[in-house]
């Protein structure tokens, strides 16, 4: 067909493939699964995990793969070729896109700083600097610890509220612009340059957490973490969080409803078997995600084990200091009984220690769950200090982190991107060179105001609002309109065009049934949590005390939370009014013609 | 007779007068070499203004090759502190005897005075104690092959190295590196695009129309003709209709 000729196309299968793997095994595999595992009992939070995989993630990610490839087109004009009343749904993915285009190369950027500091004989985030004065050390670093001084002062040198701003931290801007133009380069040439890359984003990172792996097992006291994670706790079943979390894990690990999907599948061969690659790239993702964690547990627990034992070493010698034993007298094993001992035998002298004396648990430590950037950058970054030639780990840590959040943002931007170059009067004007960079530079500029001071509160505002909400709503939208406004028949009928058999029960059931009422089930959840939760707060960083507090958001920062869910929610009725009134308005204007030339 | 009686009882007076201040100063000296540790105890009191405390971890500090603290160790550390009070004050009256310890513990800890060397009553302050250590803190350390940490004496931090300050930070450096092969990439890239529009369009000179065009136009009789798009032929069954 001479209109369809034009479009790229993938070099071949694999590399669509190693697309989609690359854009869905990301950040949110290493930092966000394992905590969701260590919070919702360990091993048994893959029961639900599965379930919810097989129920709700892999028959959506299977339809928009279908709607891609069988429209060959960007998510607007896809869904306006669906359903030309709902092409909204598109447009709306465009917007959350967009948004996540904006916040999530600030990542990549905080991803660089550490790597291009990674290459000192000391690491900077290993010690306190000293004061001006030679005589200690900063005084925010001996509140807090090395790593989260050197992350909230250094790299954000973040401000103590949303609302104190700041100017651009000159370090995080740079990085930001490095991070821009590697993403432009990687997309110049639209697919045929993306297809190449994605070789390397998709297999690099795998390499990496291998010599992670076995680095990691290695190390003193992982198997702590390990036991930890895998110890399953099955009364956390009972609890809805945990099928509510794997839900939501499920969903936004695969990348569902950002419209990346579709355009990656828009450039496929008509006949391509992407019902295998569907369930290929869904089984790829969660066993990455499980990979991960038993990476990210060993590190865990070495960093728990090591703090424990420092912790010990501590109590141990103020022991010595206040009791003036001789030093090989308490060793670590015995310094629980010793306390006994003293507190028994001089009663006096052990009550003048006060508070100073520390309770040293390892299951509290093994507690600590962090998630998300915390855990990225600062829990990890504390236990890589640690290891022996910290400086390789630390470079390679953040490479692999570059490299997920890179194919990542690939994805990101192709949503963005294809739409845009789809519609008629951006393709008649500018080529896609010149529309991937100008994109690109409008996505640089606004992303600078997250590299001011108080620009990491606006990031995680828009990290938990900006995708979240609007993500369901679209997807549950898609889902109808395909199987009951598009018609499951009419689906059928295409699918068995392209691939050459016919629908599988499974998929009927359940992209028919089952799938729209989880995802009713969690946007009712997610609006009766939201209402139940209050003023939105945040965590802001207090120098004075070192450590973050929960603090409300302003209202004009609550106001823009409520535009940011509004903007791209707002899309799908108000582009159906517009197609509702221009029908119309075409109708009766047909109408006037017809009376016209009759009574000419 | 009677100036006779006088002479020999004043003589005896005399004698008797000598008698008591020898005694006395017998006692004196008795006292004095009896009272000299009691004085040194009562000049060293733990927690007195003057005294330092110190604490020694020498297991934590060689593990294994952990010598034994003993009085020898001891003496060398009053020849050492007497060697840093000499190096502060510039002279060369220090002596061993001036530097006392009291209260030694299994810990390895005890606490000393430095007394001055023309007055051995009198007290070296504090202070001047602290910068005498710090002044020599080095030698110190090395005469018992310990740290600052496992040498401690309270009261006096450790010495903090002084931040390196380079002149260009490491990351720009690495930064720059970096971007300057990303620059060189897109340059890389610029050029190879328009080498390959120049090809392209000389091979388009040489033979007269494009490859796509060629496609699309059709041959009859010789004569190129220009292919229209018909949209009789178009497939609008997957565009949905209202």
């Amino acid at each position: 067909m001479g209109k369809d000729a034009a479009r790229a196309e993938w070099d071949n299968p694999m590399q669509f493939v190693l697309a989609c793997v690359s854009y869905a095994v990301g950040l949110g595999n290493v930092w966000r699964f394992p905590y969701l595992c260590q919070m919702h009992g360990g091993g048994g939070f893959l029961i639900p995990y599965m379930l919810m995989l097989v129920l709700l993630g892999v028959p959506l990610f299977y339809m928009e793969l279908a709607i891609g490839q069988k429209m060959r087109l960007g998510s607007i004009g896809a869904w306006r070729a669906i359903s030309p009343y709902l092409g909204g749904v598109g447009l709306a993915s465009v917007v959350t896109s967009m948004y996540l285009c904006l916040y999530y190369n600030v990542i990549n950027a905080w991803s660089f700083w550490y790597l291009f500091h990674s290459f000192q004989s000391v690491l900077p985030w290993a010690e306190c600097p000293v004061n001006s004065n030679l005589t200690g050390h900063v005084e925010e670093c001996e509140r807090a610890t090395p790593t989260q001084y050197f992350f909230y002062r250094e790299t954000l040198d973040i401000s103590g509220s949303i609302e104190e701003n700041g100017g651009i931290h000159m370090g995080q801007a740079l990085c930001l612009l490095l991070a821009w133009i590697i993403v432009y380069l990687f997309i110049v040439k639209g697919v045929k340059s993306t297809g190449k890359v994605v070789y390397f984003t998709a297999t690099f990172p795998y390499l990496v957490l291998i010599i992670y792996l076995i680095r990691g097992v290695t190390l003193h006291g992982a198997i702590n973490g390990v036991k930890y994670m895998f110890t399953p706790k099955m009364e956390q079943l009972a609890n809805p969080t945990t099928w509510i979390n794997a839900a939501t894990q499920v969903f936004f690990s695969l990348g569902l409803g950002f419209g990346s999907l579709i355009a990656f599948a828009s450039y496929n061969q008509y006949n391509n078997n992407f019902e295998k690659q569907a369930i290929v790239v869904s089984m790829v993702n969660s066993s990455t995600s499980i990979f991960a964690s038993i990476v990210t547990f060993s590190i865990y627990g070495f960093k728990a084990t090591f703090n424990y034992e420092s912790c010990l070493e501590r109590v141990r010698l103020l022991l010595l200091n206040t009791f003036d034993l001789a030093e090989d007298t308490i060793s670590l094993e015995n310094v629980n009984h010793w306390i006994a001992e003293l507190n028994r035998t001089q009663p006096e002298q052990f009550a003048s220690l006060g508070g100073r004396l520390e309770t040293c648990d390892l299951e509290a430590e093994l507690d600590t769950a962090v998630e998300g950037t915390g855990l990225a950058f600062i829990v990890y970054s504390e236990a890589i200090k640690n290891m022996p030639v910290s400086q390789l780990w630390s470079v390679l840590y953040f490479i692999m982190l570059l490299l997920l959040g890179m194919g990542s943002m690939l994805g990101n931007v192709i949503a963005v991107i294809t739409p845009l170059s789809d519609l008629k009067f951006i393709s008649h004007y500018m080529s896609t060179k010149t529309l991937n960079g100008l994109v690109c530079l409008f996505c640089l500029l606004l992303g600078l105001g997250f590299t001011t001071r108080s620009g990491n509160y606006w990031f995680t505002m828009f990290n938990d609002y900006g995708a979240t909400f609007s993500l369901l709503f679209i997807v549950l939208i898609e889902v109808i309109t395909v199987c009951y406004i598009y018609g499951i028949k009419r689906f059928e009928k295409d699918v068995k065009d392209m691939l050459g058999h016919r629908l599988n029960w499974y998929w009927k059931i359940m992209l028919a049934g089952v799938s729209p009422i989880l995802l009713i089930a969690l946007f009712i959840f997610y609006i009766v949590n939201y209402i139940q939760g209050g003023t939105p707060t945040y965590q802001a960083w207090n120098k004075e005390l070192g450590k973050s507090v929960v603090t409300e958001y302003p209202p004009y920062a609550q106001a823009f939370i409520g535009l940011l869910l509004a903007s791209s929610v707002c899309c799908i009725p108000l582009t159906a009014l517009y197609t509702y009134c221009k029908k119309r308005n075409l109708a009766s204007g047909k109408r006037e013609r017809t009376v016209s030339t009759v009574s000419a | 007779m009677e100036e006779g009686c006088m002479i020999n009882s004043n003589f005896l007076g005399i004698s008797l007068f000598m008698r008591c201040l020898r005694m006395l100063v017998r006692i004196l000296v008795l006292l004095y070499l009896a009272g000299a540790p009691a004085l040194a105890q009562t000049l060293c009191q733990p927690n007195a203004s003057n005294g330092c405390r110190v604490r020694i971890s020498i297991k934590t500090a060689l593990g294994n090759q952990a010598y034994e603290w003993n009085e020898n160790e001891m003496f060398l550390f009053r020849a050492t502190m007497a060697f840093a009070m000499r190096r502060y004050y510039k002279t060369e009256t220090y002596n061993v005897d001036n530097i006392i310890m009291c209260n030694q513990t299994l810990r390895v800890s005890f606490w000393f005075v430095v007394t001055s060397p023309e007055n051995s009553t009198m007290l070296i302050p504090k202070a001047d104690v602290e910068k005498a250590v710090r002044m020599s803190r080095h030698r110190i350390n090395n005469a018992f092959l310990l740290t600052d940490r496992t040498l401690e004496f309270l009261g006096i931090h450790p010495t903090l190295a002084a931040p390196v300050n380079p002149d260009t930070p490491p990351w720009l450096i690495v930064f720059g590196v970096v971007i300057g092969a990303v620059f060189a990439g897109i340059i890389a890239l610029l050029v190879s695009s328009l080498l390959q529009k120049r090809r392209k369009e000389k091979g388009m000179m040489e033979d007269g129309q494009d490859e796509e065009d060629r496609q699309m136009k059709g041959v009859e009789n010789d004569n190129v003709l220009d292919g229209i798009y018909n949209r009789g032929f178009t497939d609008d069954d997957r565009f949905t209709k209202l």
